[in-house]
């Protein structure tokens, strides 16, 4: 017990104002990396991009986080919301979804300034479950996409959208 | 083991651990690993 509230605390404490997070502690604000400006990117280099570093910007916290691509959007989901660990683990999803959502993500080194906005449309969410099944379960399967897509629509996996801050929704 | 001894010991992880933490990357990184690996596992 020792160990781990040493462990706990002294990782908490250290990656606190860290330029980005750790591994699985949070980091604080996103400080290096250029600042994206103009047109929307095409978002398919994500593909490639297995984890993105993600900032709220209320509270300035940062965490490393999974993100799909989807009709040239982009999402990251919060999983694991229902369960007692998620509700502790997971305390950005809610924040976001109660908060403005506005966000910085840094992808590849760059920055780019986005508002969270949680998605429930079933033909957002299917495109949304298709993509996280091929990149992150091991093949977009119609049984995989359907376990996504359940688990979202039960309310254990959130669905942000990483919009363009400005943007109507 | 005595309580003296006891809080002896604990002063001395304390002393080894957290130094660890903050200044070798490969403890920390390993450490954060396996948490992670006992949340992805255990959350559901």
């Amino acid at each position: 017990m020792l160990l781990l509230g040493l462990t706990l605390v002294t990782l908490r404490i250290d990656n606190r104002n860290a330029d980005g997070p750790s591994i699985l502690f949070p980091g604080g604000v996103l400080v290096s990396g250029e600042l994206h400006s103009g047109a929307e990117p095409d978002w398919s280099f994500t593909d490639e991009v297995p984890t993105i570093e993600l900032q709220l910007v209320d509270p300035a916290s940062s965490r490393r986080i999974l993100i799909m691509e989807s009709a040239n959007k982009v999402y990251v989901p919060s999983g694991y919301m229902r369960s007692m660990l998620g509700r502790l683990w997971k305390d950005w999803a809610f924040q976001a979804d109660e908060g403005s959502g506005l966000a910085v993500a840094r992808i590849n080194g760059f920055r780019y300034e986005r508002k969270l906005v949680r998605v429930t449309e079933a033909r957002v969410i299917a495109g949304v479950a298709s993509k996280f099944a091929q990149k992150y379960g091991g093949g977009a399967t119609p049984e995989a996409i359907a376990r996504v897509e359940k688990s979202v629509a039960e309310g254990d996996t959130w669905i942000f959208e990483m919009a363009p801050r400005g943007q109507a929704q | 083991m005595k309580t003296k001894n006891y809080l002896i010991l604990c002063a001395a992880i304390t002393l080894i651990w957290v130094p660890a933490l903050l200044f070798i990357p490969a403890v920390s990184d390993s450490v954060e690993q396996l948490m992670l690996l006992f949340l992805s596992t255990n959350a559901g």
